[in-house]
């Protein structure tokens, strides 16, 4: 490269980062702008508590590190809550403590919650570098910007929850595990992304199953002139091969509990663990000599096997005196996760077998028409081409790596939650990883649209440039969802598409109007004006600790008393739910009244019922 | 994995671009459509005007015992603003309701809502019914009203009259133990779940104003007579597992039974076996042919062997045709 064009380089590359600062930045400022009146979700409402609790232990460790350090006070401070890894919980109580104990600018909620900007905000910047380097700057810009303006996403970005993060630290691996392909020490931020998705939400235990398929091949094909570098290659597919089989033998032969029981520290299963990391560190050391390139694609294998588990370890005192007897808990918990009621297409689902259609019609139809349909048209382009390519005639279509890697997580989160056996309640969120890669996808399906209008009238209009028409097809498609989200806020769970029909379409199809009980917030108003002093008041579906949150934080008056049902209440606040029919007619029966004294009504759908006792 | 591109404008690379320019005009369109939709939506909604006026329509040519239908069924809005005195009834599958008690029905419909399809609302909804009138429009609302042809008035109804009833429990050896009425409920011994009364219940999302009559295990009966139960041309039994314990399908859960016998002779009029599992109204009805008394000593009783999640919220009733 000669100077010159290093300077442009380096030029377009500075732009580039700080585009994806200013994304970053602009992200963080409109979720700060607009949390105020987001409702507190019941599991968010948990979550507060347990953050508050781990950054006192952060307070104890600083007062008295060696008691905190013992199982005994660990347990007192992270029992809470341990079905979760601890990482976003921390930074939620440690930013408490910061901004609303310490410094005393912001609200609890607030407080709690300005990590999960930071770490939400982090998906439009590395989407745009994603996209940047993949499809070109107009469709990086296009896919960073889609993401917070999907309803259903920007209203869980604000929330002290890790359904935004895990998507966010999912994007960052497999984005650091694309960079590793170039970078000589992307390896090291793949693994250390990796083990902040595992250390935020159980999901990332799935990233190497995506990734890894791509690291073989990829290593396969470029050993392929180098026979030194083909065994090492080998090698290093053979150790993992090999640990993995006899990890399957000891499992099966023992059983799971005899596992779990024998595992310990002098053991064959600890033995294994032991072998792969020396295993890897040495091979990949050998395979660094033998092939830079062919190192750089198995490297980030390597990092997450062993960095990934680490950080979850290190990071999650609970783990530390009893590591796997909790995180066999922790596997089992999620593996035998309950299965909560939730409405679709008219009928009740309440345990598995669910619909295998599930998933792509809830995204179908929660996702603004005119981000679905380049997200879509983009999946089906690189399918189509994945195929085509088969033929030797067509083998030009091939996607090229990084297509295949953002086509493969975005499939991937969709397909593992598809499965009938998974919990299908909780709307989109379960399957937030995958909206960056489709994002990505639709990025590039405009910015070929765009293109391909401007040279089909360059003829005519010579001076006609594709940023122009690439920014106005964007700000066309980007209108719908930003009226829709504008509209819809802060009432997130209830977003329904233009697909749908909006929310009064989703509601004549059948669809699960809201869930996690935030929406109560359109009530608390009319509550604080009308309910009596001291009155009773039931919350239906509101965490006891919701409506603590909602009276330190200002919103529901402190005089106001939470009642355990409609039975010992004055005013009763029901949660529109086709499962909770039971508990209004419950309130019907101990009020004498069937007629609501106020509700919250979303485009003339009923979601928050207001009963006074007569 | 390379991905040699051909030259360009190579033939290929004309018919990708022409696929693009059309994903052009597609996006385009449905941007413009997405708009359109967004920002039209809210004219399809009715204000708070709109209902005022539907109440104040209501509240004047309303009569006693006329009912509010609802379509869209979820569309209840107007709950906040009709008057009192006029059940509203909207529930997933309200359409199809006969609404048998009900002489006249007032439908207030929102047909400009999206997905709305008032067509095939009166599909379901008209047959069985005659228009009093052309519909009216306040705003996005449209208020109509039918003569109820499917109306049987009835001349007996157990929820009704369940403070007139003597219930007790009957333990296998035929021993009785007392429910006495505290002047709104039957309160038998025991838990609070074992008592009589008419009560709001959910079943199968229908709100149902009915005879609360919870199964109080093993061989034991809940029993309620009525001791002169008047009746018209025929007799309905309908029973139900309330809310939603009726789905549930555990193997400790058993069948209940709910069962109408003639007081005196002990014959079994009216039988309902609901299994785990089985959701909604189950129904039995005498047979047509079946010439009933004009009154009748009727005992109903409800058993389950296992009480556990068998709410029972159940109706029975008598009736006949509507006279002209």
């Amino acid at each position: 490269m000669s100077s010159r064009s290093t300077r442009q380089w380096l030029a377009l590359r500075l732009k580039d980062n700080w585009i994806a600062a200013a994304l970053f930045a602009a992200s963080a400022a409109a979720l700060a702008a607009t949390q105020a009146p987001v409702g507190f979700v019941r599991d968010e409402s948990v979550y507060f508590v347990a953050a508050e609790s781990y950054a006192r232990w952060f307070q104890h460790l600083l007062r008295a590190p060696a008691q905190a350090l013992t199982d005994n006070d660990i347990v007192r401070f992270f029992d809470i809550n341990h079905e979760h890894p601890a990482l976003m919980k921390m930074l939620f109580g440690l930013s408490y403590l910061v901004f609303h104990e310490w410094l005393g600018v912001l609200k609890p909620a607030a407080a709690f919650r300005i990590p999960a900007f930071v770490v939400a905000s982090l998906i439009p910047a590395v989407t745009y570098l994603f996209g940047r380097s993949l499809f070109g700057r107009k469709a990086g810009l296009w896919a960073a910007v889609s993401f917070l303006l999907v309803p259903r996403q920007f209203f869980n970005a604000h929330l002290a929850c890790f359904d935004v993060p895990i998507a966010a630290f999912w994007l960052l691996t497999a984005y650091a595990f694309f960079r590793a392909q170039r970078k000589p020490l992307g390896w090291l931020w793949c693994g250390l992304a990796f083990g902040a998705a595992l250390a935020t939400k159980h999901n990332g235990w799935f990233l190497p199953f995506v990734l890894a398929p791509f690291a073989v091949v990829r290593g396969w094909i470029l050993s392929r002139g180098s026979p030194e570098a083909r065994v090492w290659f080998y090698r290093f597919v053979g150790l993992y091969a090999g640990v993995g089989a006899l990890f399957a033998v000891l499992w099966i032969s023992e059983g799971p509990r005899r596992f779990v029981a024998n595992f310990t520290a002098l053991s064959p299963a600890s033995a294994l663990l032991a072998l792969t990391a020396v295993g890897t560190v040495a091979i990949l050391r050998q395979l660094r000599w033998a092939s830079e390139s062919l190192f750089r694609a198995l490297a980030p294998l390597g990092a997450m096997a062993i960095l990934g588990p680490l950080v979850f370890y290190l990071h999650w005192p609970y783990l530390w005196h009893h590591p796997i007897d909790r995180a066999a808990w922790y596997f089992d918990f999620h593996a035998t996760h309950v299965h909560y009621a939730w409405f679709y297409l008219g009928t009740l689902l309440r345990d598995p077998p669910f619909p295998l259609d599930y998933v792509v019609v809830k995204t179908a139809l929660t996702v603004p028409i005119t981000i679905f349909l380049p997200m879509a048209i983009g999946l089906g382009a690189v399918a189509l081409r994945a195929v085509a390519s088969v033929a030797r005639r067509w083998r030009f279509f091939r996607p090229s790596f990084g297509e295949a890697l953002v086509a493969a997580n975005a499939v991937a989160p969709i397909l593992i939650i598809s499965h009938p056996n998974v919990p299908h309640f909780g709307g989109v969120k379960h399957w937030f990883p995958a909206m960056p890669f489709l994002a990505l996808l639709g990025g590039s399906c405009v910015a070929c649209a765009a293109l391909s209008f401007v040279h089909a009238l360059r003829r005519r209009r010579r001076a006609l440039s594709g940023g122009p028409v690439a920014g106005l097809l964007s700000a066309l498609l980007f209108a719908p969802a930003l009226v829709a989200t504008a509209r819809n806020h802060p009432y997130g769970t209830s977003y329904y598409s233009e697909l749908a029909g909006g929310l009064p379409g989703a509601a004549t199809l059948g669809m699960q109007r809201q869930f996690w009980s935030n929406n109560v917030t359109g009530v608390l108003d009319w509550l604080n004006a009308h309910a009596p002093p001291n009155a009773r008041v039931w919350l239906h579906e509101v965490t006891g600790l919701a409506f603590q949150e909602y009276q330190l934080n200002g919103m529901l008056r402190r005089d106001l008393q939470a009642a355990g049902g409609p039975w010992d209440a004055q005013i009763a606040v029901y949660q529109y739910h086709q499962e909770f029919r039971e508990h209004e007619m419950n309130v019907w029966q101990a009020f004498g009244t069937e007629t609501p004294a106020a509700a919250l009504y979303l485009d003339e759908t009923p979601q928050i019922i207001v009963y006074q006792r007569e | 994995m390379p991905n040699p591109e051909p030259a360009a404008g190579s033939p290929r690379i004309r018919q990708l671009r022409i696929l693009s320019l059309a994903d052009f005009a597609v996006l385009t369109v449905a941007a413009v459509a997405a708009l359109y939709f967004q920002l039209s939506l809210p004219g399809r909604l009715p204000t708070e005007g709109d209902y005022r006026g539907v109440a104040e329509s209501l509240a004047k040519e309303s009569k006693n015992g006329d009912v509010l239908l609802l379509y869209p069924w979820w569309a209840e809005r107007a709950r906040l603003y009709v008057p009192r005195s006029l059940p509203v009834v909207g529930y997933l599958g309200s359409d199809t309701n006969p609404l048998r008690d009900f002489p006249r029905i007032w439908v207030l419909a929102q047909p400009n809502l999206p997905r709305s399809d008032i067509k095939a609302f009166e599909r379901r909804f008209i047959p069985g019914r005659t228009a009093l009138g052309s519909p009216r429009s306040f705003g996005n609302l449209q208020l109509s009203l039918y003569r109820n042809g499917l109306y049987r008035p009835a001349v007996f109804s157990a929820a009704a009259e369940h403070p007139s009833a003597r219930v007790y429990i009957e333990e296998p050896d035929h021993r009785q133990l007392d429910c006495p009425f505290d002047g709104k409920v039957h309160r038998c011994p025991g838990p609070e779940q074992l008592r009589v009364d008419q009560e709001w219940h959910e079943v199968l999302y229908e709100p149902r104003h009915c005879l609360w009559m919870h199964p109080p295990g093993g061989p034991r009966r809940l029993v309620a007579e009525f001791p002169s139960a008047k009746l018209g041309e025929r007799l309905t039994l309908a029973a139900g597992i309330v809310g939603e314990y009726a789905s549930r399908r555990q193997p400790e859960l058993t069948v209940t039974h709910v069962v109408v016998e003639e007081l005196t002779s002990g014959r079994r009029l009216l039988e309902i076996a609901i299994p785990p599992g089985r959701e909604g109204m189950q129904q039995a009805e005498t047979p047509s042919q079946l010439q009933l008394p004009s009154s009748m000593a009727l005992k109903i009783w409800v058993q389950s062997d296992n009480p556990a999640l068998r709410e029972t919220c159940l109706e029975l009733f008598s009736d006949r045709s509507a006279t002209p």
